[in-house]
């Protein structure tokens, strides 16, 4: 079974290296062949507009064909919980709409993250789509969002809460329906802690890792001996320029082959995703490019 | 777009502030560096910094230790830097601020360790504390703050008053009330009876977690107005002129919603706003010049006799390379733009991208002379 066909995939990585891009092309490819799909944000939402599309935050809003969007709030989210655990609303509007416990919640190890990730594998458990994409925090709080289920499991006192982890630990865990991308772009830090992140994932959560995406990849377009040769100083500006710009190019480039290279030590399925030039910001057309090359490589 | 941060070096106190991936770190060294070159005693502190600059910085380890950086002979100051290690920091905050016989019972709390490591927010309370504390000591005339990775712009301004609202709330302590009176002594929850508020919580979080919490917040109680004086403390250096925010940020579309996001935050909090940093901006290599066809480059090559040759032909490779230069530049500009007009009439300082990482002293020194005017 291809790792396309899993239900649930999460994309995690560090801060600035274009995991919320990289989540809207692999829910538009999975979308584009047949799939029912629901990418979800974590306190944010970007997805639609990148597709050129609106979401409706925390409600579900179809954005694409076979696309459907939400952003995780903590307050709804908890929302939820707490009506599927109290079955009354009078009595969740007793209880909620008190300041102190808007506070109170918040001071649960984790119960934000824990109720937000729980959203997120009901949708899964329901069976209502086909595929689950959640683009997740970066890379300290991703783990900390991954994790929590087990976190809590393993320190909260027996009661509902605990329980309510066990079936989510299941499924996370669950390698016929879990994967956990990486998401990395060619530079030291990035690379550095994707390899830390590979083995928080692995090793201290137990998960089942997927793909690693090297996004924002250049390929190598000129030799030494051009470089060389390119460096002299010229008087014509733009062929100065030019060369300036042939260095700048060819930095990049050997820092990705060096780096996809350091990251294939990992020994998962590398897809790189190449540096795009667009002319405005990302949107559907270059999403297309980057599915087309998940598609292409997975 | 350079020199417009001259006025930082008569500060006591910078804060660089920005969303995950921007260069904070980077940008924060090169200001201490620059200080300490102008003759400052500067001290950087930071988080989790890149390892080859952690290296070039001399620090090792996670330690709460000033270590001295070596500079180059022209330096007429000293420059220091520090790595934070947050939850040791909150061990030693709570052995400075709580009596002895409570202090243990603290410290063993499930709901201290939630304080100390995930609480959104209490990072930056400890972070900005040793600041402060470190300020206070006298031993620096510059202190370079690099902040935590936040989830949320909102919690480095937002989360060290949050906590206070949730350790001082009134309704709170009238709740809990009886399990603070009754401190350790064998406290249930459940005797609290025809409570229908705490009812219902414990059927979402069962009992024992009620309890656990009550017991926590009784013994943080008589630590409380210390907590908030230490923080009002902060709060008011910070919002002085002895101290100024640098807010920086990538020239990539969403940093730069971010920071024209947090822009709004700093101003509405009244905080002292130096600069807004765009770094690692692609720069546009033919400056205003037309871009040249590739047969015009082809031309040039063979006037300076560079052998045109290769699958495609140089020129031709050359010509793709300037034009997607220039469309990673006009991006950038674009967005730029938006950010300057959004956060007007903060002044705006231009960092290029830089071929390589930055991590040693004289990139470093570099990133500094676009930040600064060159004495």
């Amino acid at each position: 079974m291809s790792l396309l066909d899993r239900r649930l995939h999460v994309n995690i990585g560090k801060g600035g290296v274009g995991k919320t891009t990289v989540t809207a092309a692999l829910a538009l490819l999975l979308a584009q062949r047949g799939k029912r799909v629901l990418v979800a944000e974590v306190r944010a939402q970007n997805v639609p507009a990148i597709l050129g599309a609106r979401g409706r935050g925390r409600e579900i809003a179809q954005v694409a064909e076979n696309l459907w969007a939400i952003a995780l709030e903590p307050k709804a989210s908890m929302r939820e919980y707490a009506l599927m655990r109290l079955h009354s609303k009078v009595l969740y509007r007793s209880i909620f709409e008190n300041r102190l416990v808007a506070s109170f919640l918040g001071f649960i190890p984790s119960l934000p993250e824990l109720v937000m990730l729980g959203k997120v594998l009901h949708e899964v458990r329901e069976g209502n789509w086909d595929a689950v994409v959640l683009d997740a925090p970066a890379t300290g709080h991703g783990l900390t969002f991954l994790g929590v289920s087990r976190a809590v499991g393993q320190t909260i006192p027996a009661g509902p809460l605990r329980s309510e982890t066990e079936w989510m630990q299941g499924l996370l865990e669950d390698p016929q329906a879990t994967a956990i991308h990486l998401v990395a772009i060619p530079e030291e830090l990035a690379v550095t802690e994707t390899t830390e992140l590979a083995r928080a994932v692995r090793e201290r959560l137990a998960l089942p890792l997927g793909m690693l995406f090297l996004n924002r990849h250049v390929p190598e377009r000129f030799s030494d001996a051009e470089l060389e040769a390119l460096s002299r100083g010229f008087a014509a500006p733009q062929l100065e320029a030019a060369a300036d710009a042939a260095r700048a190019h060819e930095d990049r480039a050997r820092r990705s082959t060096r780096y996809e290279k350091q990251l294939r030590g990992l020994g998962l399925p590398l897809t790189t995703l190449p540096l795009l030039y667009p002319e405005r910001a990302v949107g559907r057309r270059e999403i297309e490019t980057l599915a087309a090359r998940i598609e292409a490589m997975a | 777009m350079s020199g417009s941060l001259d006025p930082l070096l008569q500060r006591e106190v910078v804060v660089c502030v920005g969303a995950g991936g921007v260069g904070k770190t980077t940008i924060a060294a090169a200001v201490a560096l620059h200080a300490a070159m102008e003759g400052k005693r500067a001290i950087v502190l930071t988080i989790d910094p890149a390892r080859r600059l952690a290296t070039a910085l001399g620090l090792s380890a996670l330690d709460n230790q000033a270590t001295r950086v070596p500079l180059s002979e022209g330096a007429r100051g000293e420059l220091w830097a520090m790595m934070l290690d947050l939850e040791r920091s909150w061990d030693e905050f709570v052995g400075r601020t709580v009596a002895p016989e409570r202090r243990e019972a603290i410290l063993r709390n499930r709901f201290y360790k939630t304080l100390s490591s995930s609480l959104a927010g209490s990072q930056e309370y400890i972070a900005t504390q040793k600041l402060h504390e470190i300020h206070a000591s006298g031993r620096y005339d510059l202190v370079v703050l690099d902040t935590p990775p936040t989830q949320n712009a909102l919690d480095f301004l937002d989360a060290p008053r949050r906590i206070l609202d949730f350790l001082g709330n009134d309704t709170l302590r009238s709740l809990l009330g009886p399990a603070l009176r009754a401190g350790r002594l064998g406290f249930k929850l459940f005797q609290m009876g025809s409570n229908a508020l705490l009812k219902g919580l414990s059927r979402l979080t069962g009992v024992e977690t009620l309890e656990e919490l009550a017991r926590f917040l009784a013994e943080i109680q008589p630590t409380y107005d210390e907590f908030k004086e230490r923080a009002a403390r902060v709060h008011a250096l910070l919002a002085s002129d002895r101290a100024a925010f640098l807010l920086v940020t990538t020239a990539r579309g969403g940093p730069v919603e971010e920071a024209i996001y947090f822009h709004r935050l700093l101003v509405e909090a009244g905080m002292p706003l130096a600069a807004v940093v765009a770094n690692r901006v692609h720069p546009d290599h033919l400056g205003g010049l037309p871009l040249p066809s590739p047969e015009a480059l082809a031309d040039e090559l063979l006037r300076e006799g560079v052998v045109d040759q290769g699958q495609p032909p140089l020129s031709r490779r050359l010509h793709q390379t300037l034009v997607e230069a220039r469309a990673l530049a006009r991006l950038d500009a674009a967005n730029l733009e938006r950010l300057e007009a959004s956060t007007h009439p903060s002044p705006q300082v231009r960092v290029p991208r830089f071929s390589g990482d930055v991590y040693d002293l004289p990139a470093l020194r570099t990133i500094a002379d676009h930040l600064f005017a060159r004495s």
